[in-house]
């Protein structure tokens, strides 16, 4: 398996693309329990075995070496799912709430991946995105298009209220400042009648040039789901998301991110000014997410204080923390597993909580790293063919 | 005036359940540097096992409503004492070498297994439960101010409370082992203290506690649910950071003084008590803010 | 012969294979339950499922039925986003013909645009919201039980009747509570009662002593709760705690064995109004409590059940009249007048709401909701304390 350092065959990293894909297309389309099961049993096997054989690593360096391929190879993957269903409502409605919940996690893995910074409040800041696009729709006669920036700006803006308590806490503190702020967010909700209170409020449709995103696309022959506009909307922000997390990650922002959370004292030995960075992240977290909120309040129609509680904020938390902190493909899956499968599973419908919950534990315990830990530095991505697990990583 | 009266014992009981709170907080804290996520849900547990051995007493035609409040009441502590010392050392001690990151998010996930255990293991867990009242509940009138026996008493009972573990942890053998260990952890085991044998007592302690706090909640509201240890456990918290983690009477303290504050919300802002938890939320945000180790600063020393 | 009978033997059993060809080859329907089968009010939603169960079940056990009916549940929790969330998967579903939904009106207000915008027809069952057949004209949207307007108009006028005179209103504050307060509130208004005081409370609040203290500084008669059953119980208790020793006067929203449990003794004299007569008084009411009981179910149908039964009937009725067609359903819906039914003749009005004259008082007695006129309040020989 020796290859040149720079050169990795892109067909590994195809192959992994496109064996995903069948595997989405098929679990998507599963209707009974038992090929649901038999399905989850084979993602499994192949788990095991490829980490037998060295299949995983192979495809990670040639997921590497092969960036930009891999990339457009997941999004045609996407969209090839997608088209698959087209007409089915709420299959492209459940792709959709997975693409915007990535662009959210991917929001907190800025925050608490590379800044170190907690935030037990995402679904507050998701839940203002979706408010604001409320608010935008219903008493504001700006273009409903606008409601994706603003909902990202008002929740950088309302975060900006914790800057000063998250900037002076560290640890526990921390924790119980952002905990007690998503609690707030929900209360202040629930008490306040202007924003509907307890009943929550419409979200009108986004119409963008004259197109309604509610209606339902019918071009000759071919219908899809009026879900449909929406999804292609969440599969934009995301790449738009991901670019933008993965520039920042390599860049000198990252790295100093990264410092930052690894040694604080040391990083500020050396001149790195840990008030503006961590500013800088929690801020850019939260705008993520409220630009997610906003295209999710669109989505669903509907939002009551009721989607924003604090268990919605650790569902949030498992995701960054099964998929492996810092790595965004991790995150990606892990978000797509924890919408898609309750759903799927309706046995397990109810017990979702509790389940992440037992899972984040165990991972803790026994591999806090994550199940898809994040890569060591990559100066020329693709150059390390195996991953090593330093002591630096360990410390999450 | 007697408006006034009302607000204030109320303001007292709330007071005590979260001072009771957060001196189980602050107590793990002080012997182990850790904070305990799950504290409010095992108070949870808690009350829920004791309601669980008044229905079992219940069907065992025991009547009198004083053995009954006596056995659940012991029963829950007991059990909640076990499930702490367990949880201490399984799932707390195991991680005292790694990020005091990673112990806050296993027992913030173990706090919602607990919560959703509950809600999802007792039969029809989901919806409030009728909290038996097993104190006598005459009630004294002195003009347009009422009070009821069974309010008093669970007054007394928590004041108590508090009482008995200031003189354990004050003026026992054990207390000072507590003390000593939550000092210097080192030092106290070269002096001969079993450190482990001391977290554990600590952890079934302060469970113990919550349990009583928590079975006193279920009296004076009459009503328990799965999801009732989640506030408590922010505010019992937010007390013990007030306080000054660490410090039994700061806990205490602020346990009275989160009180008082919901209770001037509900009495000053125009839009009544529907506000008054947005408020003390608010002032915790603004207490962390401005003292980020709390009102009673923490001595701590970061090696670096 | 032999060889003559053969071929007849074999005419008879090609005669007998078409015969009951047609028996054996049902289609399938299916239709959707939707209501609270967990949280506060689960006693009403389960009640309502099993009701619903049952009507679906009598028509499968029917030879003469054409489909073979098959009942999908979902769960609405009482809240309003995770309505949406199940109108949204059983209208997505292309299968689910029509669906017979909800008893909370906060969950109801919120899902009714969802039934308009996927095209799924549905009959409310226990939503007493005027909004949700009024508020907009969708040709989906049905309900056969009554409005909360008749609830409130026959209440103020027996309270005031009574010589009531000075209330104080706790609301919760979601659509439904909020009505409540409306309605009432303007009718006791008019029947010369006086509102001293107006409290909205959360839906999930615990601790009520600032509002009732405040409340008892008023000295009200009565106070009227316009809520569900959890913060009934709770209102009731801490009422009782701090000495405020007036009526609580409820609306069907409390109206449950649940509320009787878990207050005991203080329940005594509650009083609450619910359209439709008790079942033993209905026209088709021993028949709907014999299969009922026949069926086996554990739990009773609850102050809904009757009306989850015909409405499930209602939607059967008509998939068998014009087949599992989404459209053909609503457009019968629409037209439905004098469908004869367990609770007595349903007829929808231009907004899909059907008139239900008759409104029952209740008033608790000796841990029983028992009907007002046969109650001891009403002969006087016992007194509601004032």
């Amino acid at each position: 398996m020796a290859t040149s350092p720079n050169v990795r065959s892109p067909l590994p990293a195809l192959v992994w693309a496109a064996a995903a894909t069948l595997y989405g297309v098929l679990f998507l389309g599963a209707e009974s329990q038992r090929a649901l099961g038999t399905l989850l049993a084979i993602a499994a096997a192949a788990v095991v075995l490829g980490a037998r054989f060295g299949l995983v690593d192979r495809i990670r360096a040639s997921i590497g070496g092969n960036e930009r391929t891999f990339d457009i190879a997941a999004v045609a993957g996407v969209l090839a799912v997608a088209f698959w269903f087209h007409e089915e409502h709420f299959i492209i409605l459940m792709m959709t709430t997975a693409l915007l919940l990535m662009v959210v996690a991917l929001g907190l893995t800025i925050q608490f991946g590379y800044a170190g910074v907690v935030n037990f409040a995402g679904a507050a800041f998701l839940g203002i995105g979706c408010y604001t696009a409320g608010v935008v729709t219903k008493y504001t006669s700006l273009p409903s298009f606008l409601s994706l920036p603003l909902g990202g700006l008002m929740a950088a803006i309302i975060g900006s209220i914790l800057i000063l308590p998250v900037l002076r806490t560290r640890g526990h503190y921390a924790a119980l400042v952002t905990i007690a702020f998503g609690i707030l967010f929900k209360v202040f909700l629930e008490v306040n009648d202007t924003l509907g209170g307890p009943q929550g409020i419409q979200v009108k449709p986004i119409v963008l040039f004259g197109w309604n995103f509610n209606s339902p696309i019918r071009i000759g022959d071919f219908t899809a789901s009026f879900y449909f506009s929406y999804l292609l909307l969440a599969l934009i922000l995301l790449v738009l998301s991901f670019a933008l997390v993965r520039r920042l990650e390599r860049s000198w922002i990252g790295l100093s991110l990264d410092a930052i959370r690894l040694d604080e004292i040391a990083s500020a030995c050396y001149g790195l000014n840990l008030a503006r960075w961590k500013v800088l992240a929690f801020t850019l977290g939260n705008f993520l997410a409220g630009t997610a909120g906003a295209a999710y309040g669109h989505v669903l129609g509907f939002i009551a204080p009721n989607n924003f509680t604090f268990g919605d904020s650790l569902i949030l938390v498992s995701i960054i923390l099964l998929g492996g902190l810092g790595n965004l493909w991790g995150v990606a899956v892990a978000a797509a597993f924890v919408v898609i499968l309750p759903e799927k599973f309706q046995v397990i419908q109810e017990y979702r909580l509790v389940l992440y919950a037992v899972l984040v534990i165990l991972i803790l315990l026994f591999r806090p790293q994550g199940l898809l830990p994040r890569q060591l530095r990559d100066y020329v991505p693709g150059a390390k063919p195996q991953s090593t697990h330093s002591p630096a990583e360990e410390r999450v | 005036m007697e408006i006034a009266l009302q607000y204030l014992i109320n303001g007292l009981m709330l007071g005590v359940m979260y001072g009771l709170v957060a001196v189980g907080f602050t107590l793990f804290f002080g012997v182990l540097d850790v904070i305990k996520f799950s504290h409010g849900d095992v108070l949870t547990v808690g009350v829920f096992t004791g309601f669980a051995t008044y229905l079992a007493l219940k069907a065992a035609q025991v009547s009198s409503p004083l053995v009954q409040l006596i056995v659940l009441s012991i029963v829950a502590m007991a059990a909640m004492a076990a499930l702490g010392a367990l949880i201490a050392r399984y799932l707390v001690l195991p991680l005292s070498g790694a990020p005091a990151l990673n112990t806050l998010l296993i027992t913030l996930m173990l706090g919602t297994v607990l919560r959703e255990g509950v809600r999802l293991g007792f039969p029809d867990g989901s919806n409030p439960k009728p909290f038996p009242a097993l104190l006598p509940t005459t009630a004294y009138t002195f003009g347009h101010f009422t009070l009821r026996l069974d309010s008093l008493m669970l007054l007394a009972a928590g004041l108590a409370m508090i009482v008995a573990v200031h003189l354990l942890i004050n003026k026992t053998k054990l207390g000072l082992a507590i003390r000593a260990v939550a000092q210097d952890g080192e030092t106290a085991r070269t002096m001969g203290i079993n450190f482990t044998a001391v977290v554990l007592i600590t952890f079934a302690i302060g469970s113990g506690v919550a349990a009583f706090a928590g079975v006193m909640n279920g009296l004076y509201y009459n009503e328990i649910n799965f999801s009732m240890g989640l506030l408590l456990g922010v505010f019992g918290f937010s007390a013990a950071v007030v306080g000054g983690l660490g410090n039994i009477y700061g806990a205490i303290l602020g346990g009275f003084l989160f009180a008082g504050l919901q209770t001037i919300g509900a009495v000053a802002l125009p839009f009544a008590s529907a506000y008054k938890d947005v408020f003390a939320l608010a002032v915790i945000i603004a207490i962390m803010a401005w003292r980020p180790t709390g009102l009673i600063a923490e001595k701590s020393s970061e090696r670096v | 012969m032999i060889r003559n009978k053969r071929p007849s033997a074999i005419a008879l059993s090609l005669a007998v294979a078409l015969v009951s060809l047609p028996a054996a080859a049902k289609d399938k329907a299916k239709v959707a339950f939707i209501g609270p089968l967990t949280g506060g009010v689960a006693a009403n939603g389960i009640g309502a499922r099993n009701s619903a169960e049952l009507a679906v079940k009598l028509r499968n056990a029917d030879p003469k039925a054409k489909y073979d009916y098959e009942l999908l549940v979902l769960d609405d929790e009482c809240k309003p986003n995770v309505a949406v969330q199940v109108a949204t998967k059983a209208g997505a579903d292309r299968s689910v013909i029509a669906a017979a939904a909800h008893y909370c009106s906060a969950a109801a207000i919120a899902a009714v645009e969802t039934y308009n915008r996927l095209g799924l027809p549905m009959v409310v069952w226990g939503a007493v919201l005027p909004d949700i057949t009024y508020r907009a004209k969708y040709p989906e949207v049905h309900r056969v039980n009554g409005t909360m307007i008749n609830q409130n108009e026959v209440a103020a006028k027996l309270m005031t009747g009574l010589g009531f005179k000075k209330w104080v209103v706790i609301h919760d504050t979601t659509d439904y509570g909020k009505g409540h307060n409306e309605y009432f509130s303007k009718f006791v208004k008019a029947n010369g009662g006086q509102i001293l005081g107006t409290f909205g409370v959360t839906a999930d609040q615990q601790d009520f002593t600032a509002e009732l203290t405040q409340a008892k500084a008023l000295n009200p008669e009565v106070i009227y709760f316009g809520g569900l059953t959890p913060i009934g119980i709770r209102v009731r208790s801490q009422m009782d705690k701090i000495g405020l020793n007036a009526v609580l006067q409820g609306t069907s929203g409390i109206k449950s064995d649940a509320y009787i449990q878990a207050l005991g003794p203080l329940a005594e004299g509650s009083l609450s109004f619910i359209e439709g007569a008790p079942i033993e008084k209905l026209p088709g009411g021993k028949f709907f409590q014999e299969q009922y009981d026949k069926a086996g179910y554990k739990e009773p149908p609850e102050a809904y059940g009757a009306f989850a039964f015909v409405a499930m009937q209602l939607i059967l009725d008509t998939i068998e009249q014009v087949g599992p067609d989404r459209k053909k359903v609503t457009d019968a819906l629409g037209k439905v007048a004098n469908y004869d039914s367990i609770i007595g003749a349903v007829t929808f009005d231009d907004h899909g709401q059907n008139t239900v004259p008759l409104i029952s008082k209740y008033v608790v007695q000796d841990g029983k909701w028992v009907i007002w006129e046969d109650s001891e309040y009403a002969s006087g020989k016992r007194k509601l304390n004032k």
